[in-house]
């Protein structure tokens, strides 16, 4: 598995794969179905009897699904500590840095999907507390003949901290809930904050229902990316924000040299050491090199309806946030 | 996510720290759980289901509205007769693996072989 050889794969697969995605396209299928969700199901699936990509190995896109909740079951457990070996720290940087784009307001109503693990949901709350305590803090300093009670109530209210900000993750896989729940009880997180188990191509939340949608490293896994963008378009009020946070493509062929050969050379040993699976990982990097460039995403947000669709590439463009608008 | 009596018992305990409900909480606790000692954190604990999720909650099949049931833990779309779980707190969302309610649940088990 020697760099040189990935870089030609990547070439060939990134347009074999869009050309899949751009040809799957259902268009009211969801609507047309008679009323029976079991001839729902079997009539998409029916349709969707295409070939997909699995990290390189080519897979039917009913394969995928599983294969993909495969592998965050057995990661589930040592996600965390996997993600900071292999980024050396920096995802937690990235995922700062989505938030400060975000900049959530008081009463931002947020659907995390496939934040399993808690690391938007927990960041977004605490980023809404910090804003409302230095809020607080600006109100006190100039407010004059405060009662010690009245200023230790302000404090206490944890509550109304949040301001009606609420976050809903959103996970296809249980084990990454179930790590992200027990996450929230040993932190202190009570309000707020609720798990759904759901399906990215098929949001269990009505029409106009979010102010903003995340999706950090976890739209690289969806089977058919166009129909969760459309999902994701469909939730969000009026107004409301896109972001996504993903794998992209790097530029500086230095820098990508070094990338590949990290990737394929050392990510995989360490999957194998730490979590004892070599698989997962080894997918992991190559559906890496398996999603669409910065410019391309970009016209797959635009294609599913979101207007002043910008990226931005972080860290030579290892990873890109990329924001949409429905308007 | 805590159950409403235990987040009641927290709110209470926070807010006015009188000695005779903390009393209380603690004899209740015991009186049920006699193995649990004081630590307020038991290693799993129950999750009940967060009704206001129902505010943003629509079945992913049809988008429409569902009803939480109480009795079996489930959330029901009437129209269509298919019944979600909530397993430990947690929607179960996924139409694979709801129930059908009216019809028996082979056909449903065959297409979601994969």
């Amino acid at each position: 598995m020697a760099a040189p050889r990935s870089c030609a794969l990547w070439g060939y697969y990134g347009r074999g794969w869009s050309r899949v995605m751009r040809g799957c396209r259902l268009p009211g299928l969801r609507s047309s179905w008679p009323g029976s969700p079991l001839g729902a199901r079997l009539l998409s699936q029916e349709k969707r009897a295409t070939e997909t990509h699995f990290g390189f190995e080519t897979v039917s896109e009913e394969e995928k699904g599983g294969k993909v909740y495969q592998v965050f079951e057995s990661v589930a457990k040592k996600y965390d500590v996997m993600n900071d070996m292999m980024s050396l720290g920096i995802h937690r940087v990235w995922k700062d840095l989505l938030l400060w784009r975000m900049h959530p307001f008081p009463g931002t109503q947020l659907l995390d999907v496939a934040g399993g693990t808690g690391d938007i949901a927990f960041r977004f709350l605490n980023y809404i507390q910090a804003q409302h305590r230095r809020k607080q803090k600006r109100q006190l300093r100039t407010q004059q003949n405060l009662s010690w009670e009245e200023i230790a109530q302000k404090y206490q209210n944890e509550e109304d901290s949040l301001n009606g900000s609420h976050v809903v993750v959103c996970d296809i896989n249980k084990e990454m809930l179930k790590i992200g729940r027990k996450k929230a009880c040993a932190q202190g997180y009570k309000t707020g904050l609720a798990w759904v188990l759901g399906d990215a191509e098929e949001l269990p939340f009505d029409d106009d229902k979010f102010d903003v949608y995340t999706i950090a490293f976890g739209i690289r896994n969806v089977t058919h990316i166009d129909r969760a963008l459309q999902e994701a378009h469909r939730v969000l009020k009026p107004g409301g924000r896109f972001l996504c946070l993903e794998f992209s493509q790097v530029t500086n062929p230095l820098v990508s040299r070094l990338y590949d050969l990290y990737s394929f050379q050392v990510i995989p040993v360490m999957g194998e050491v730490i979590a004892k699976d070599w698989k997962s990982y080894q997918y992991l990097v190559e559906s890496i090199r398996q999603f669409p460039a910065q410019e391309e995403f970009k016209e797959m947000i635009e294609d599913a309806g979101f207007q002043k669709v910008t990226y931005e590439s972080l860290t030579s463009g290892i990873v890109a946030i990329h924001s949409g608008f429905k308007l | 996510m805590l159950s409403a009596g235990r987040l009641g018992a927290v709110l209470r305990g926070t807010r006015a720290p009188s000695s005779s409900t903390v009393a209380r909480r603690c004899l209740r606790v015991s009186a049920s759980r006699p193995a649990a000692d004081e630590s307020e954190r038991p290693a799993e604990p129950p999750h009940a289901f967060d009704r206001a999720l129902l505010e943003f909650l629509v079945c992913p099949l049809s988008k429409k509205p569902l009803r939480y049931e109480a009795s079996t833990n489930e959330l029901i779309n009437d129209e269509l007769g298919i019944a979600y779980p909530v397993i430990d707190g947690i929607p179960n969302m996924i139409p694979q693996a709801a129930r059908m309610m009216a019809h028996q649940n082979k056909k449903q088990e065959d297409t979601e072989q994969h």
